[in-house]
């Protein structure tokens, strides 16, 4: 049981960094994607790559990891920079299908769809995290510095300019922002950091495969972000809590036939998700917004 | 074009527009203009709806780019200069539907107009303790110190219109180009609004404005443009434009109708 919590305590601290480095470009910048898991792959299959064929050198494979998804993340930024709103959810898309694609077909690097298994555990200076419970340790570490990171951007002048950004686009640019760049910023950030999560994930998991990278992973981590508050400091994380628990819960209740478990955690999910949106369209963690 | 006296003690040319047109799918929302902003002056755009006056301001900002024609600015082509950069060499505006910053506080709203760089460091906006400062003043100055940390959403509409009056004054701008900045303001308010203008003229701010209520016109301005459809008919001192029959005729005719 208690290997059991630190697993879901393991997976929470990742979808949490999954969910803030999303709501970064959701909530801040008004970068609805749908593409997020793409930078979670790349970071995971960075690290996975690295670690069977060179170095198990956690610190090394991070830098990797960032630099890969920063440089990818221009793909996001692109079509960021020309259209906005539903259009870009549409551009996000097409990117995500097209990277899943990538990540099932490249064999050489990714595994195929057989993914890439027997990734040995990270090390920092030689120590090895080969046990949960110090994995964990390293994954709440990252969560608390990544938490700790974003709130500062936000709350500096790049934050403020992401924030008129995301509220009147032609605003800004008449007060003198380079959008342009101030867009490209904040996702290349959001990319970056996304890919961390990756690295954490192969590295704990040991195995990696396409599944955990298709559009149905960047949808859960917007349901994230959504359920717990788009552009709240705590939202995402909350969002993450209750997301990553649910399932697992689900799973505790008696009188569930086990077969049965997949669409009745489906339909509390709709459910939950319906009622959210009637009683607290701003997330669990949003402040009532004035009208629009 | 209407040919005015020309009034002795002309300023000099801040900004030029030089036979500036701009067709949208052929039709000719700017025809020909040609006009000086001159320095520290108040000219006010007058002209029915649909005259293209929101639309020159939108070329001049740089987010129309003109089918033909020029704008200078001090002497120098800003055609197809990003609007972010025709920002930063010293022109600024509101918009008609004023476009806040509109989920950030009102200080927020103002103190983000000053950090115009992408960056952390805000080197050519002094310190932090100094912006601060800055932003008090300003909203001081405009009557919305006691609101600095309510959402813009939640002001009320002629704090709104102090509010992207505020953002405009952060900007270290020559010239402010204003839309409709005064309608449905009371009275009251509307007084405030015009002395806080004379203000910043007087300390060296040149302001082009659009204004529809001829008694604000009157007012307000040092010279009058008019338009009508795209071109512009007559430049010249207020009493000049105000005073020919022809211009008003125009005017009423198509408001009345």
């Amino acid at each position: 049981m208690f290997a059991y919590l630190v697993n879901l305590a393991t997976l929470v601290c990742i979808n949490a960094i999954l969910a803030i480095t999303l709501n970064f470009i959701m909530g801040y910048a008004g970068i609805f994607s749908l593409a997020h898991a793409v930078f979670f792959g790349v970071g995971a299959y960075v690290a996975a790559f690295i670690a069977l064929q060179w170095t198990d050198s956690l610190l090394l494979q991070l830098l990797a990891a960032m630099i890969v998804a920063g440089l990818i993340s221009a793909a996001l930024a692109l079509p960021a920079l020309r259209v906005r709103g539903d259009y870009f959810v549409a551009a996000s898309l097409g990117f995500q299908v097209l990277a899943a694609t990538v990540f099932s077909e490249w064999k050489s690097v990714t595994g195929g769809i057989g993914g890439l298994v027997g990734v040995p555990p990270a090390s920092i200076g030689g120590h090895a995290f080969g046990d949960p419970v110090e994995f964990l340790g390293l994954a709440a570490v990252t969560l608390a510095l990544v938490v700790v990171l974003t709130t500062a951007i936000v709350r500096s002048s790049l934050g403020r300019s992401l924030k008129a950004i995301r509220d009147s686009e032609s605003a800004a640019l008449a007060f003198g922002k380079n959008v342009a760049l101030i867009k490209t910023l904040s996702v290349f950030y959001s990319a970056s950091i996304c890919a961390v999560a990756g690295v954490l994930y192969a590295d704990y998991l040991g195995f990696i495969n396409v599944e955990s990278f298709t559009i149905d992973a960047s949808t859960l981590f917007m349901a994230m972000v959504i359920v717990g508050g788009i552009g709240t400091v705590w939202g995402p994380i909350v969002g993450a809590v209750l997301l990553t628990l649910l399932p697992a819960a689900l799973t505790y209740l008696p009188f569930l036939p086990r077969t049965e478990i997949g669409s009745v955690q489906q339909m509390i999910y709709g459910f939950a998700m319906v009622l959210l949106m009637i009683f607290k369209p701003d997330g669990l963690m949003g402040v009532k917004r004035g009208e629009a | 074009m209407l040919q005015m006296s020309k009034s002795p003690a002309l300023t000099a040319t801040l900004l030029e527009i030089a036979n500036l047109t701009k067709s949208f799918d052929g039709v000719k929302a700017v025809e020909d203009v040609s006009l000086h902003l001159r320095e520290g002056i108040i000219t006010t755009l007058v002209g029915p709806n649909g005259a293209g006056k929101t639309t020159l301001f939108n070329l001049i900002t740089g987010h129309l780019r003109p089918t033909a024609g020029d704008i200078r600015w001090q002497g120098e082509s800003i055609v197809g200069t990003a609007p972010w950069k025709i920002a930063r060499l010293g022109v600024a505006r509101t918009f008609q539907d004023l476009r806040l910053f509109s989920h950030m506080t009102v200080f927020e709203n103002v103190l983000t107009v000053m950090e115009r760089s992408a960056w952390f460091w805000q080197s050519e906006a002094g310190s932090g303790a100094e912006r601060h400062q800055r932003v008090h003043e300003i909203l001081d100055a405009t009557g919305l110190l006691h609101k600095a940390d309510v959402r813009a959403n939640d002001l009320a509409y002629a704090e709104r219109k102090f509010l992207s009056v505020a953002r405009i004054m952060a900007t270290k701008a020559k010239m402010w180009l204003l839309d409709e900045p005064a309608s449905g303001l009371d009275p009251r308010s509307y007084e405030r609004f015009v002395a806080l203008l004379r203000s910043e003229v007087r300390r060296g701010i040149t302001i082009c404005i659009i204004e529809h209520n001829l008694e604000i016109v009157v007012s307000i301005s040092d010279r009058i443009s008019f338009l009508d459809q795209g071109r512009l008919l007559a430049d010249g001192e207020p009493e000049e434009i105000l005073g020919n029959p022809e211009l008003s005729s125009i005017y009423f005719g198509e408001r009345n109708s």
